[in-house]
């Protein structure tokens, strides 16, 4: 078993364990997580240095608070434990070669994600690379797929803030490394890279961007 | 409340620091023998850090008085999943008191592995190699944490877990905004390098 070996940076698993990161990237942050024992450990380390700051705020405002606990009594008497959280979703036989995504994104995505590229859920930007029809904005975040067909370049763009990538199915390569399912690719706003599939099938990516994503064309303009 | 005051004797006590043992017990108590004195004790202690939690992070005083009763009324239905195995009471509600505050403050939902999805990669799937790897990593964060300047550790705090801007933890602390940056940066190099040789 091969374990993911690209990760999210610090910031990104703080933000997460403190609950500081918005919705959009926690959703791959927590999808990451399902992939990734180690940055499980490293969460549950960050939550426990937020613990330790949670225990040292003051605890002497006792300011009506006693009187809340009095009110609470009746709330004890009366409160059941909720019903069994839901079940995760099922998973879809047969989808993405066996290793299906796990939860949260699971919920999230369309029932099959490696549909035909021509069947109308897919929007080809270049040859080989596609954006998915399914599209969600989270907390200011868009998050939508990103195809790449075997040795297909993305082309090339421009990003005002933050990019992020995690691989669904397949892998792609940039000049940094190679990124196989469970792996995240973390570009910073105007940062030169250059994805490109690299998998027998095609790769599939959740792709995350803050604000808004400029194709270039041949010389370099918006197209 | 009929009858608390007979039952519970410290209720008018000032509130006494309770140790991570001693937390322990009372959510054992109060998972296995519903018992609501035990609820009490941690109700007075965690209640008032709860409040501030959520005064700190914007809440006004009446959804931040509703946010720490949603909190404790968590802790005494959920009491029987606390696991000391996985965390301190302490970071147990600290996580109960943060979704609980993304929920109500931000309107947010928080997206979260679950444990049940069999498409989970289990920990006990990785290797020999790839276990004591994990083990490793994460010894070297601990240190890592432990070892942190005062300096830097506050700078994390005010911005991961206060939320503040750069400029508002200048402002607080009384430092150049250079040096808040500065500060960040070091902490977070420092975090990085017990990553070791890993990206």
């Amino acid at each position: 078993m091969t374990l993911p070996l690209h990760h999210p940076d610090d910031q990104l698993l703080i933000g997460y364990a403190s609950g500081q990161e918005r919705a959009g990237k926690s959703l791959l942050v927590a999808t990451h997580l399902a992939y990734c024992p180690d940055c499980r450990r490293r969460v549950a380390s960050f939550e426990a240095l937020c613990g330790s700051w949670f225990e040292e705020l003051p605890c002497n405002d006792h300011d009506g608070l006693d009187a809340l606990l009095d009110r609470m009594d009746g709330l004890l008497t009366a409160a059941h434990a909720p019903a069994e959280a839901k079940p995760p979703k099922p998973l879809a036989a047969g989808s993405l070669g066996g290793r299906p995504v796990p939860e949260p994104l699971r919920s999230w995505l369309p029932e099959a994600i490696d549909t035909p590229t021509d069947d109308g859920t897919w929007r080809e930007i270049a040859k080989g690379v596609w954006l998915s029809g399914w599209e969600r904005t989270l907390s200011g975040t868009t998050i939508c797929l990103l195809r790449m067909a075997s040795g297909a370049p993305v082309p090339a763009h421009r990003h005002t803030a933050d990019e992020l990538l995690l691989v669904l199915q397949g892998a792609f390569s940039d000049e940094y490394g190679s990124y196989a399912v469970g792996d995240v690719a973390q570009y910073v706003a105007d940062t030169d890279h250059h994805a490109s599939g690299a998998s027998e099938e095609d790769c599939i990516c959740l792709f995350l961007l803050d604000g808004v994503l400029i194709f270039l064309d041949e010389a370099g303009n918006p197209a | 409340m009929p009858g608390r005051s007979d039952q519970d004797p410290d209720q008018d006590r000032p509130a006494q620091t309770l140790d991570a043992d001693r937390l322990g017990v009372l959510v054992v108590a109060v998972a296995r023998d519903r018992d609501r004195k035990a609820f009490a004790s941690l109700f007075r202690h965690f209640a008032p850090k709860i409040l501030q939690y959520c005064l700190k992070l914007g809440a006004d005083r009446s959804m931040a008085e509703e946010l720490v009763q949603d909190v404790m009324l968590t802790v005494w239905l959920k009491a029987d999943s606390f696991d000391p195995a996985q965390a301190t009471v302490g970071t147990w509600v600290f996580t109960i008191a943060r979704n609980r505050r993304i929920d109500r403050l931000r309107k947010e939902m928080r997206p979260a592995p679950d444990l049940e999805d069999p498409a989970m990669t289990p920990q006990s799937l990785a290797t020999p190699e790839e276990s004591a790897q994990l083990v490793q990593s994460s010894r070297h964060l601990q240190n890592a944490i432990d070892s942190l300047a005062a300096n830097q550790s506050e700078v994390l705090r005010r911005s991961y877990f206060l939320e503040q801007t750069h400029e508002e933890i200048a402002e607080d602390t009384e430092v150049p905004l250079g040096t808040v940056k500065t500060r960040l940066r070091l902490a977070l190099g420092h975090l990085k390098r017990s990553l070791g040789d890993k990206a």
